[in-house]
């Protein structure tokens, strides 16, 4: 039974990783926006929940409050600096690098370097024979995999994500159509950040929460991207869970620095033998 | 109508339109024809708000387009078929005309039984993806998404580009009769002659961005010799 704790582990990292790498893949894929600080944004919805608990709230509401305060930072965040920028990676990168270094340092002056813990709001384990395992962590799981359903089923079944998903393959041809993309662009990229602001509360109990701790899901996300290509949706979950198996389980199996080799190697040869993804999409 | 005038675009700094103006009058199929890299493209794009204009003037039935976004002068009334058709080919033929819809005025499918009733094949086909189509039957589609929303003027890139002769006289001879039947005005891009002459009912010369010249249909089939001016036919 020695297998299925790390197994279980992998598919909890590969969720999260998948619904950070959905914001970003949406911010990406429609608007040709890198944003590098999509992870101080899961960050600092971790960060609302300490506030939360310091305030006395509840944990529930704690979950509510950071969504819309990320994701209210996001419309902020669109409105003075990426709707400026929209289409043009390059600048994308450099303007939202600064905006995660002003934003890591704006959380070192307020809380400090040092890192916070979030108390669990449920402490038991749910036991299965001989398998035990913390019961938060299998709501988190939950909780990931409601998210990523209904992210997929708004992008794929709703008019807004039919618009969405025209406004991602022609830019253009969706505009002589009638449809208002900047008015997408924006409330896509405050879905995006709402995401990773969700992302960030939910793991906040299970990890310290810190200024750096963005970066350690950033660089997997966009690399579960890269591998599982940009286009499709379902090319996040490929990524995801080529990506986040592979170092959550050689991390386990031999070392976290033979995970990370893994990760680059993956990412190398995808990047080599299929650049636009495993399942297509962008390149 | 709509109206053209003095109209100066391009790509950045080198202009294709020089002082370009044209009207096209109501209810009527005007084609503008003339060689490869003379602006035709550039000007259909010039009205669809995806150039930015250097200066002159656009109006729609007195509406002035220019300085709109691409998407309110689609709202406005005008419909566009792109050269190369662009169709969402990995949507289904449901999904693209459902789009048109949503970004029209109308945001219904009202239209979709005259739709129908135009182009059969597109009700048959419904949820087929339409990466699976045929270039003629991917215009097809093309042309019924710009028509779902009720465009006041449609304007029309190569409509024949990479298409069978048999399906370019079929589309050639519905649009004539949609436009008589529903009073739809058109601005048709084209290079083929037949399908000028089957559906135009005046021409317009186009050579290094400026109007030539501008006759009907009739002088066109009496003349070839602007024919040989223009297209070097």
């Amino acid at each position: 039974m020695d297998f299925i704790l790390p197994l279980v582990d992998a598919l909890s990292y590969i969720l999260i990783l998948v619904l950070i790498a959905l914001g970003l893949m949406i911010v990406f894929g429609m608007m040709g926006v890198i944003n590098m600080a999509h992870g101080e944004l899961f960050m600092i919805g971790a960060y609302v929940m300490v506030v939360c608990q310091n305030s006395g709230l509840p944990f529930l509401a704690g979950l509510i409050i950071a969504p819309l305060f990320v994701g209210l930072l996001g419309l902020i965040i669109e409105s003075l600096l990426i709707r400026h920028i929209y289409l043009r990676p390059l600048d994308t990168i450099l303007a939202t690098w600064g905006l995660s270094i002003a934003l890591k340092q704006l959380i070192v002056l307020w809380f400090g370097p040092e890192s916070q813990s979030i108390a669990s709001p449920v402490d038991s384990m749910v036991t299965l024979g001989t398998f035990s395992y913390p019961a938060y962590r299998l709501l988190v799981m939950g909780a990931a995999i409601l998210l990523i359903g209904g992210t997929f089923w708004t992008f794929l079944k709703t008019d807004f994500g039919l618009q969405a998903r025209a406004v991602i393959a022609r830019p253009d041809t969706a505009a002589t159509l009638g449809i208002n993309t900047r008015h997408l662009y924006r409330w896509s990229f405050v879905i995006g950040t709402a995401l990773a602001g969700l992302a960030g509360a939910l793991i906040a109990p299970t990890i310290s929460v810190d200024p750096q701790m963005g970066l350690g899901y950033l660089i997997p996300g966009f690399l579960s991207i890269l591998v599982g290509g940009a286009g499709p949706l379902a090319g996040v979950l490929a990524g995801g869970a080529a990506v986040g198996g592979t170092n959550s389980l050689l991390t386990v199996w031999i070392s976290p620095v033979a995970a990370q080799i893994a990760v680059f190697l993956l990412a190398i040869l995808v990047i080599r033998m299929r650049p636009e993804g495993l399942l297509g999409g962008k390149k | 109508m709509l109206e053209i005038s003095n109209l100066q675009a391009g790509y950045n700094e080198a202009m294709v339109l020089h002082d370009f103006s044209l009207i096209i009058e109501s209810g009527k199929v005007t084609a503008l024809m003339g060689r490869n890299g003379m602006g035709k493209t550039t000007l259909l794009k010039s009205i669809m708000g995806l150039l930015p204009l250097a200066s002159g003037r656009i109006s729609l039935d007195g509406q002035p387009l220019q300085g709109l976004e691409t998407h309110k002068i689609s709202q406005a009334g005008v419909g566009y078929v792109p050269q190369g058709r662009e169709v969402f080919e990995d949507f289904t033929v449901y999904e693209n005309l459902r789009l048109a819809a949503l970004g029209s005025d109308i945001g219904s499918l009202e239209m979709l039984p005259q739709i129908f009733n135009w182009f059969p094949i597109l009700e048959k086909r419904l949820s087929q993806k339409a990466g699976t189509f045929s270039g003629g039957q991917q215009q097809i589609l093309a042309i019924a998404r710009a028509l779902i929303t009720r465009p006041k003027i449609l304007l029309l890139d190569e409509p024949t580009e990479g298409i069978q002769p048999s399906i370019v006289h079929e589309i050639g001879v519905k649009l004539a009769e949609i436009s008589t039947q529903t009073g739809l005005t058109i601005l048709l891009v084209e290079q083929n002659v037949d399908m000028v002459k089957t559906m135009a009912d005046d021409i317009a010369f186009i050579e290094n961005g400026a109007l030539m010249e501008q006759c009907s249909k009739q002088i066109l089939l009496e003349n070839d010799a602007l024919l040989h001016r223009y297209l070097s036919l």
